[in-house]
């Protein structure tokens, strides 16, 4: 592997993203925000605990398609940015080096430390993830832990770095390149586990 | 007094701090496909209340915070802060057109819910920045010493519907 991972997240992480004279923050080809981690923690813990047991799923999966779209859209505007080209893209070899490069970028933004542990091109990948924010969710349930497993996001982005990766050329639309992949949580740091854990796979049609 | 923020990247955990308060950086599209959700949601799940209500929360606590630690107490002060908060967390840009304690106005001619939502998907057929207007509840009532939920605030105009700024209703 040819990506510095702890390079890579300290310039990264002292990337200026600062709003404009608008109050936007324009950047990678999105508009970003930066809001207490917390809203989002609280508003999926809410929305959660609203409905009935036997629509959960569906609620989780709608919190995972939109970490996904985010995921992609945004994770394409980072690897095709500037600031990807100077500090992380001198490294890059191949495809399994980009992404490499876009989870120690992830950890930078603060969404936790996520590193691949296995990768298996255009099949699988592990990503582990130590301390994601997500994981702060379990403060807010009883006993301190969570009843579920509650990292949507990360779900949603490592499914999106697959199709990026493997599942064609970018696609603006999203119409044609996007959930190719899909990610599936298999430890959580809320629900009591040392670490969480990842598995990404082709998704399947049928 | 100008807005302060101290910035930081804690390097051990590697999370990002804005005045002591983790903060995360995300992208339009994941802040309106969670408006989209809730709005969405309106057959199992009053969604779009639990998204304003979450917003006045969690920004009534984050304004209180600053306020409390900078012994800010001139409510004036406080709003201008406040404003000045929304802009930084990318939210946009607040214009008080009329408002005091009782209420009144509150404008945004750029904002990040609604410009993203149109940059994402076009105009809609009901106003969308449910984010924002907790935003505002969470204004006054912080700069005001009122427990949340003292303040209901509407859309009365969006962008998203085709008007030129939003303009949010504040009242009691």
């Amino acid at each position: 592997m040819a990506i510095d991972r702890n390079k890579v997240i300290e310039q990264m992480s002292k990337v200026s993203v600062e709003a404009n004279s608008d109050g936007l923050i324009p950047a990678f080809n999105v508009l970003v925000n930066s809001f207490p981690a917390e809203f989002w923690n609280e508003f999926t813990r809410r929305m959660v605990d609203a409905v009935n047991e036997d629509i959960v799923d569906a609620v989780e999966e709608l919190f995972v398609n939109a970490a996904h779209e985010c995921g992609y859209h945004t994770g394409y505007g980072i690897i095709t940015s500037k600031e990807w080209d100077a500090i992380v893209k001198p490294m890059v070899e191949n495809t399994e080096d980009i992404l490499h490069g876009a989870y120690a970028v992830f950890t930078a933004w603060g969404w936790g430390k996520a590193e691949i542990v296995e990768l298996k091109p255009n099949e699988r990948m592990v990503v582990k993830v130590d301390d994601y924010y997500e994981s702060d969710i379990k403060d807010s349930c009883a006993g301190k832990k969570a009843p579920r497993m509650m990292a949507y996001m990360i779900r949603g982005v490592s499914g999106a770095f697959m199709d990026l990766a493997y599942g064609g050329d970018y696609d603006p639309t999203g119409e044609s390149a996007m959930y190719t992949f899909e990610c599936n949580q298999t430890k959580g740091i809320e629900t009591g586990d040392s670490y969480g854990e990842f598995v990404v796979e082709k998704r399947n049609e049928s | 007094m100008s807005l302060v923020l101290d910035k930081h990247f804690d390097n051990d955990r590697c999370r990002n701090y804005v005045n002591d308060i983790l903060t995360v950086l995300h992208c339009h599209h994941y802040a309106t496909l969670f408006t989209q959700l809730a709005i969405d949601a309106r057959d199992i799940v009053n969604g779009t209340k639990i998204l304003y209500e979450t917003s006045e929360d969690i920004f009534s606590k984050t304004l209180t915070d600053y306020f409390n630690k900078n012994n800010i107490s001139d409510k004036n002060e406080r709003l201008k802060l406040a404003q000045e908060m929304f802009s930084a967390f990318g939210l946009g840009k607040i214009e008080m057109a009329s408002l005091d304690e009782n209420g009144g106005l509150v404008e945004m001619p750029v904002a990040h819910i609604d410009d993203g939502w149109l940059q994402k998907w076009g105009k809609f057929n009901s106003p969308v920045n449910y984010i924002g207007a907790g935003y505002v509840a969470a204004m006054l009532s912080a700069s005001f010493d009122k427990p949340v939920r003292t303040y209901t605030v509407e859309e009365q105009e969006s962008k998203v519907t085709g008007a030129a700024k939003t303009v949010l209703k504040v009242s009691v």
